[in-house]
């Protein structure tokens, strides 16, 4: 057991690509943790999808042992590497939780971004002690004493004295080391105290079964103790554990307060074991567990189909397989006269659908075709009763309902001020309600929106990039349910209602959105043999109309010198191609036409 | 009459040579760069030939066709050799067809005359345009003048069968100009014409420069179609395939052959062969075809494609080619061909397309409304098998 005193258990958070995973590898490193030779690049990140992003998506932790040479002491760092994006804020402020004190890592180039505050102001409502590390100092364009300035004046931390470094470079890493040592909090708690142990992740393993990450509070837990899981009263018999090593886990023979490890218990389902959920043992239980739990639930929804219908069962085995790591992801099996059988799925934001989507494709090898996002809207009908609704085919009939609600969220975008004005107007062209505006310094300006969700989920975050060239960042939080005047937008192609295509939309929206979806139609569906009318409508009322013309000529028109098997293979090809489409009514449509539709953003 | 027991065979001869090749042109054909590769390449055909000799024993040449490329790039001596050999190898009927292919401007009275001297009875001139403007878009190397030159020349050297071709669809084509050009080919009232669409080939200069080129577009060209085939049908030319107009009489006997599943066998470089079940396909690669006849113990195949065609593959065939004639597909000869019902296989499936005026189908054929024929890929890709599961 280690003295509770020479313990320091901190997070990395930074706004993305400021830094943070080459930081801890630089950390791994500097600690002899991981030898140089075995060195990658964003070692925590072990995701393909991670390290070719740049960013995290599971939170991870590691031990480390560092001798100080200021005492001379050895101490044992725990770091938690956490995902930076707001779509798992709360996976965030569990991570937070079980620790005492945080690196937050600012570009030098960049200065504080939208996430780095979001991200400090969790620490803070955390209770931990806040290490500012300027980073990229190495760059020609850092402005270190700018930078440190700016930590001071808008997050009111001292910063004078922090460190600056360059991880890529390893300039100055010891630097925070002795900083963590010095500045981040011993742990507290009592290992006399029944055992109170924080869940911040957890991941399945098919040898152990889910590996459960947590911080010990109080208590001590053994190998062979029966736990209690507090929020759903759960017990498990503890197989191991042990700590987190940058190669994998080491069994140990306790854990105590205090300390950062992983339990094992022969747990099948990582949606048993909640983040944030408390731990303790079954025969001594803990009064009241720890706080801040909370069960997350998705904000978005879409459906999901394998392009080709033969591999619907193969998608659901994907979807099981990837629920085993990732308890946010909800999905139920769906049809669409359209798109044949697949699944709605509920995402955390669109990262975590956009990660989703591209981890089936890749893992799974899936061609899928995703209809547009939707978030979930409440509706009261006139019998009384209010539902929710998470997909536009299952939207109330106008006559049916008193009132629609739909999520709006608080939104702060920072942004260099010369980009303010074009922001104003893209937060208002998004039905935005304008809250306040503060400048950070004479460059810089954060704005503060309240936006419909549904705005934000199409491609809110590309127009604020293109707006902004890139500069402008984004950080939103739901705020609350508010009435709205919505309305369900269906498309009909050859007088079919294709229900893949309807969506919800606010009504001042409709008409705009219509016109521009059956533009895209009509570019994006082949010609066919007979002239294909494309409606859009709002319950009966036809608000927009395109036309695609008949097919006039696809024949070949010569066979040269006999060459009769060219031809043929001319047509196979062509038969082929028709296999993929999909049949939307009568009209055949290909899965690249109907993604570009689905995939529509405003400013284009 | 037919005297003997042999089996018809048309005979295809490729002639890959060219003056300057056109920006469209996918074929195989090049500018030589010396007189040599034209003597070697005349002496590998007839080697293929005396290779062919024994097997078609049992056939009969009643067609003959130079295509390229532009046969009459040959001087008459080798044009001569090989018309020598093919007779020499083959039994050739007396009244068989014998085309060439031709391109204005690069040939003479005297050349014709000699043309006709060597059984040749059939000349086919590509003109592509009367317009100056789209010819020089194309990169013909000729005028139309030069053209009326040829054409006038033919006739006087004693042709009596003459097609033109002609391109729509071409750079900078209007409806109006190719209307144009099909009146005033008319005018001098050719046997047999040919009407056909550019197809921009990848791999072409035209495929390069895609963008750039003014294209009349699909609606133009559907247009261009339909009013060439109702103003030929005035001036007395009948349609017998999509792409084919003619006199009565005077459809090509040897075009005729594809389009019914008839055998006939290519030599030369890049030519394709129907011969005894199979479908095969010479090198394009001209060095390859002259090394593999000429060198003894070479080890180049020259045959680079080679399908057995199946029954059900030939049944596809049948109906992909058989469709593109005016008269159809005759329900009668495809059940003594292939002893199953057609309304069953392909007939329920064509039956669709009748009542939007794509098909026409009667108790004894069913064929393609000239709407129809500009669709049939949409159309067939959609009813044939093409060895693809459904």
């Amino acid at each position: 057991m280690t003295d509770r005193s020479l313990i320091r258990n901190f997070s990395i958070i930074a706004h993305i690509d400021h830094g943070k995973s080459t930081l801890a590898d630089r950390l791994l490193e500097a600690t002899g943790t991981v030898a140089k030779r075995d060195m990658e690049e964003q070692i925590l990140d072990n995701m393909d999808l991670e390290r070719e992003r740049g960013i995290t998506i599971k939170a991870r932790a590691v031990r480390m042992e560092y001798t100080s040479v200021s005492d001379g002491k050895t101490y044992v760092f725990n770091l938690i590497d956490t995902p930076g994006h707001v779509d798992f804020n709360y996976e965030v402020s569990r991570s937070l939780n079980a620790c005492e004190g945080a690196l937050l890592v600012v570009d030098a180039t960049q200065g504080i971004e939208a996430q780095t505050l979001a991200n400090a102001y969790l620490a803070v409502d955390a209770g931990l002690e806040i290490i500012p590390v300027v980073n990229k100092i190495d760059l020609p364009s850092a402005d270190v004493d700018h930078c440190r300035e700016e930590i001071e004046e808008i997050i009111g931390i001292p910063a004078e004295d922090c460190p600056a470094v360059s991880a890529k470079m390893g300039i100055n890493i010891p630097d925070v080391l002795e900083a963590v040592v010095r500045d981040v909090p011993p742990p507290t708690g009592d290992e006399n105290k029944p055992l109170r142990a924080l869940i911040f992740d957890s991941y399945y393993d098919s040898y152990l079964g889910v590996v459960v990450y947590i911080r010990i509070m109080d208590g001590v837990l053994r190998t062979g103790d029966k736990i209690r899981l507090m929020s759903t009263g759960a017990t498990f018999d503890v197989t191991a554990v042990g700590s987190m090593e940058p190669f994998g886990l080491q069994e140990r023979d306790q854990l105590s307060a205090g300390e950062v490890g992983y339990l094992t218990a022969s747990i099948k389902n990582v949606s048993d074991t909640r983040v944030g959920d408390t731990v303790t043992l079954a025969e001594a239980p803990a009064a009241e567990p720890l706080p801040g739990f909370k069960a997350v639930h998705p904000m978005v929804y879409a459906g999901i189909y394998p392009e080709d219908g033969a591999k619907y069962g193969d998608l659901r085995d994907a979807l099981e397989k990837l629920q085993l790591n990732d308890a946010a992801l909800i999905f139920e099996p769906e049809t669409s006269t359209a798109l044949g059988f697949g699944f709605r799925c509920g995402f955390l934001g669109l990262l975590h659908m956009d990660i989703i989507e591209e981890r089936l494709e890749r893992e799974f090898n899936l061609d899928l075709i995703t209809t547009a996002p939707s978030v979930i809207y409440e509706v009261d009908l006139k019998n009384g009763e209010r539902v929710m609704i998470d997909n536009p085919s299952s939207y109330p009939a106008a006559d049916e309902i008193t009132a629609a609600y739909e999520p709006i969220v608080k939104a702060s975008i920072i942004t260099p001020t010369d980009y303010v004005g074009g922001l104003m107007e893209l937060c208002q062209d998004r039905r935005g309600i304008f809250i306040d505006m503060k400048y950070l310094d004479s460059t810089r300006a954060e704005l503060h929106y309240e936006l419909p969700l549904n705005e934000i989920i199409y491609d809110f975050f590309d127009a604020l990039k293109s707006r902004s060239r890139g500069y402008a960042s984004l950080d939103y939080e739901l705020a609350e349910y508010r009435e709205s005047k919505l309305c369900k937008l269906d498309f009909l192609l050859n007088g079919e209602q294709v229900d893949a295509l309807s969506f919800i939309v606010h009504e001042e929206k409709a008409y705009a959105r219509a016109r521009r979806i059956a533009e895209r139609l009509k570019d994006n569906i082949p010609r066919q043999l007979f002239e294909i009318p494309i409606q859009a409508a709002i319950g009966s009322r036809i608000i927009a109309r395109e036309t695609v013309k008949a097919l006039r000529k696809d024949v070949l028109a010569k066979c040269y010198g006999g060459d009769i098997t060219r031809k043929k293979k001319l047509l196979e090809k062509q038969k082929e191609g028709k296999k993929k489409m999909r049949k939307l009514g009568s009209v055949q449509v290909s899965p690249e036409a109907f993604m570009s539709v689905l995939k529509l953003g405003d400013d284009e | 009459m037919k005297l003997t027991n042999r089996k018809p065979l048309g005979l295809y001869i490729h002639i890959p040579f060219c003056r300057s090749k056109c920006e469209y042109c996918d074929f195989c054909s090049f500018v030589p760069s010396n007189s040599g590769v034209v003597e070697h390449y005349t002496d590998a055909l007839i080697l293929q030939m005396e290779d062919w000799s024994e097997r078609c024993r049992g056939y009969e040449i009643d067609s003959i066709y130079f295509g390229g490329g532009t046969p009459t790039y040959l001087d008459m001596k080798h044009f001569s050799r090989i018309m020598d050999a093919v007779y020499g190898n083959f039994h050739v009927t007396r009244d068989a067809e014998i085309s060439t292919e031709c391109n204005p401007a690069t040939v003479d009275f005297k050349y014709l005359k000699a043309l006709r001297k060597n059984h040749v009875n059939r000349i086919s001139i590509g003109v592509q345009s009367a317009n100056a403007n789209e010819l020089k878009a194309l990169g013909r190397i000729h005028s139309y003048e030069d053209f009326v030159k040829t054409y006038d020349d033919a006739r006087k050297a004693g042709f009596d069968n003459v097609s033109v071709d002609l391109m729509y669809g071409i750079p900078l084509q209007t409806e109006e100009s190719f209307g144009k050009t099909v009146s005033t080919i008319t005018s001098l009232e050719p046997e047999h014409l040919s009407l056909y669409a550019l197809k921009i080939e990848d791999n072409t200069p035209f495929a390069r420069k895609r963008d750039k080129l003014v294209l009349p577009g699909e609606d133009a060209e559907y247009n261009m179609y339909m009013r060439a085939v109702e103003y030929l049908k005035t001036k007395g030319y009948e349609r017998y395939e999509i792409s084919n107009f003619s006199k009565r009489g005077f459809a090509s006997l040897h075009n005729l052959k594809y389009w019914h599943c008839d055998e006939y066998l290519g030599l030369g470089a890049s030519a394709s062969s129907y011969f005894e079940g199979q479908r095969f396909v010479t090198t394009r690669a001209v060095r390859d075809y002259i090394d593999g006849l000429e060198i003894i113990d070479s080890n180049i195949d020259i045959v680079t494609a080679c399908d057995d065609i199946g029954s059900k593959e030939s049944m596809d065939e049948y109906v992909m080619l058989g469709m593109r004639l005016e008269e159809g597909v005759n329900i009668a000869d495809f059940e003594d061909r292939f002893s199953l019902s057609f309304h069953e296989k392909y007939g329920k499936l064509l039956d669709e397309y009748v009542d939007d005026g794509f098909v026409i189908a009667t108790p004894q054929s069913y064929r393609f409304t000239t709407m129809g024929m500009f669709v049939s890929n949409y159309i067939l890709s959609s009813i044939l098998d093409l060895g693809i599961d459904d």
